[in-house]
């Protein structure tokens, strides 16, 4: 393995980074810089863009112009939340095979792995340029509760890439990561990742080399994006008002009004007060007009309270499931954008009785860490890689200014990450209830089996329906597919073992297969979940 | 023995044993603590996690490491489970297991610990049921001695205090 990068692939910006002998250093983009959207724009022009530039084409082009596939991949197009998720976006998607949503540009239909692999390929492209190598490694973070599909389908999108993929890590475990690489103190820390588009908390110890994740609960549904989009209506609703016209049906509009409402979304995170006008509005009457607005940072933090709300929510549940009191986590480490907004701070603040850890960048937190894994992985890591001196984490045992001017190439502790599985998986019983085989929060890699009969005579077909979630009814939780088991031999009822074993790999994916243990028959089954991308052969 | 070839046979060991009870696969004793469990765990992680083997070993030897270390860490998550469901109240005061000494109240104990003392008490009470069950009398005084203080008039506390005091007694 040469040099592999480590990527977060962000709902709504990537950044990537390389761990060298002398510190992490991040992939620069075309006009040099270290966030990149995750836009992907389709232009009338021709051609594929990425990044920075692909977002220009947002008003122009709305509807060919790919953002949030995050929110997708993996998805089962028919669940609720994606439904809902459907009714912000601009361009045109639909249902494809196995229940996969499917993007149509321009009469093209692509899957969203595919989506991402183009914001993969442009990071790709940019760390060849850059390092002057070619590059077919990479460590990419997911957010901690992704499902086994969205992680497959993520694993995907880097094989279309033309990247190997040795490891998926949670996001908040590689931050942490890079929080506490190389520091090699004890510590217990809660990591609050609330991004665009994903929001995840994980609680650490940090023991030595080992990073074991105690639990970690989230969101995939819930970010800055949902913030922009509750802010934009409101100034929808000002549009009616001030200039009386709906510009709800207008997408161009729409759009406008979002990046408006993210801008002030900024803006109030260091004033009290915005107060300013949106030019561009086209009027019904086919003038071009300004939408004047004044907002309060109370006001906004009375918008997004029930966001917050339920981030503060989880972050208690966290707790509880970590058999943890406030006060013995010793540093509380924010990551992603959307932590930048004070009434978030205020809030953590108040739930850990200490000032939440600002020092570290929010937004490149997590590329560091997967760069830290990947340099680990490929096994280039040494004792100087941890943090460059220009970014590192400012801490007792480490402050840029007291940084050794010759880099240490010692070799260093491969650091243990003990992740977890995000939810509990189970399969069905008789009567409707579940079996649980594999618990929320047990370390992964992992493997579990139970033996099961069948029900009638001479049975010689088992369907075993699996399903992920925390509700003794199966019916209750998510289904994940059906793991079907043919040509049994054919015996009285109960007499016929099955034993199905699940294991979740360290990429928190999950294998599923099935054996008689008495004849030591191996049935393989493959477990086909919803929504995946379709296994290549 | 080389730890390559060490690490080989402990994977081998554990992919090839057949119904071996949790405790074992984690090389702990049957009456291990959570905490005991958590350090094997982070003892066996920090040689044999694949992570750490990627380059050093054989893609199927790689395999092996990974499959042991998986069963290793499902052992962790039924020991942790069985641990949670077995730390129920064991009666110290049961008429069967030796003279029960009167209670000063003469209440007689309560069969649900939960019940008959605060929750803070509790908790040093499921401490002290923990010393007990690795004979570790001493321990367990201290704790019911620190729950006492706790809850100073849980009947049922002073009356497991007279029990183990009675225990301390006998052995030494």
């Amino acid at each position: 393995m040469g040099i592999a990068l480590g990527i977060d692939l962000g709902t709504t910006n990537s950044c990537a980074a390389v761990a060298t002998p002398t510190g992490v250093e991040f992939i620069l983009g075309a006009r040099s810089e270290r966030i990149h959207p995750s836009t992907v724009a389709f232009p009338s022009a021709g051609g594929v863009v990425v990044g920075a530039d692909a977002k220009r084409f947002r008003l122009t082009e709305p509807t060919h112009v790919i953002h949030s596939a995050k929110r997708f991949i993996g998805q089962n197009i028919r669940s609720p939340l994606v439904q809902l998720a459907l009714t912000g976006i601009r361009y045109k998607v639909s249902e494809g095979a196995n229940q996969q949503p499917i993007v149509t540009v321009r009469d093209r239909r692509m899957t969203m792995p595919e989506i991402s692999s183009h914001v993969l390929l442009y990071i790709k492209r940019c760390a060849e340029r850059q390092l002057g190598t070619e590059i077919s490694d990479a460590v990419i973070t997911v957010p901690a509760n992704f499902t086994d599909a969205q992680r497959q389908a993520t694993k995907e999108a880097g094989r279309l890439a033309g990247l190997a993929v040795p490891r998926l890590i949670n996001e908040p475990t590689a931050a942490a990561l890079a929080y506490g690489f190389g520091k090699s103190r004890d510590q217990i820390i809660c990591v609050f990742d609330f991004g665009g588009g994903t929001f995840d908390v994980s609680i650490l110890k940090i023991n030595g080399e080992v990073f074991e994740v105690l639990a970690s609960d989230g969101d995939f549904f819930l970010g800055g994006d949902d913030l922009d989009r509750a802010l934009a209506e409101v100034l929808a609703a000002e549009c009616n008002r001030a200039l009386a016209f709906d510009p709800r049906p207008n997408p161009v509009l729409m759009m406008k009004l979002m990046m408006g409402a993210e801008a002030i979304k900024i803006h109030l995170s260091e004033n009290e007060g915005a107060e300013g006008e949106i030019d561009g509005i086209d009027l019904p009457n086919g003038q071009v007009g300004s939408l004047p607005f004044q907002l309060s940072r109370a006001h906004f933090e009375e918008l997004i309270a029930g966001y917050v709300n339920r981030t503060i929510e989880v972050t208690n549940q966290v707790l509880m499931q970590a058999r943890l009191s406030p006060g013995q986590i010793t540093d509380v480490l924010c990551v992603g954008g959307s932590t930048r907004i004070p009434i978030v701070r205020q809030r953590l603040a108040e739930v850990f009785r200490r000032d939440p850890n600002v020092s570290i960048n929010p937004d490149e937190v997590v590329a560091q860490g997967a760069a830290i894994q990947a340099g680990s992985l490929s096994g280039a890591l040494t004792s100087g890689s941890g943090m460059a001196q220009r970014d590192a984490v400012v801490t007792d045992a480490y402050s840029p200014l007291t940084a050794p001017t010759v880099p240490v190439r010692a070799p260093v502790a491969r650091p243990v990450l003990l992740d977890v599985n995000p939810s509990t998986l189970a399969i069905q019983t008789a009567g409707g209830f579940v079996e649980r085989l594999l618990d929320k929060n047990a370390p992964i890699p992992i493997e579990r089996s139970r033996v099961f009969t069948t029900l009638r005579d001479n049975q010689t077909r088992v369907e075993i329906d699996c399903c992920r979630g925390e509700s003794r009814r199966f019916t209750e939780n998510e289904p994940l597919g059906k793991l079907v088991l043919d040509q049994l031999p054919s015996k009285p009822r109960g007499d016929v073992k099955i034993e199905v074993s699940f294991r979740v790999d360290a990429d928190g994916i999950l294998h599923v297969r099935a054996a008689d243990p008495e004849s030591g028959v191996r049935q393989e089954a493959e477990l086909h979940v919803i929504g995946a991308p379709e296994k290549a052969s | 023995m080389t730890a390559r070839t060490d690490l080989l046979l402990w994977a081998q060991r554990i992919v090839g044993g057949k119904n071996v009870p949790p405790h074992q696969l984690l090389e702990l004793p049957p009456n291990a603590t959570l905490d005991d469990a958590q350090a094997a765990f982070h003892k066996i992680a920090k040689r044999a996690h694949p992570d750490l083997h990627r380059g050093g070993l054989t893609p199927d030897e790689l395999e092996l490491v990974t499959t042991a270390y998986a069963l290793v860490a499902g052992a962790y998550q039924t020991f942790r489970g069985q641990l949670a469901s077995t730390t129920r109240m064991r009666p110290v005061g049961r008429a069967d297991s030796g003279p029960v000494a009167a209670t000063p109240s003469g209440a007689a104990p309560a069969t649900n610990a939960s019940q008959a003392m605060s929750p803070r008490a509790l908790v040093y009470y499921r401490k002290a049921e923990l010393a007990l069950k690795r004979g570790d009398l001493t321990g367990a005084l201290l704790q019911l001695k620190m729950a006492i203080g706790a809850d100073p008039a849980s009947a049922f506390l002073r009356t497991a205090l007279v029990e183990v005091e009675t225990e301390v007694r006998k052995t030494s």
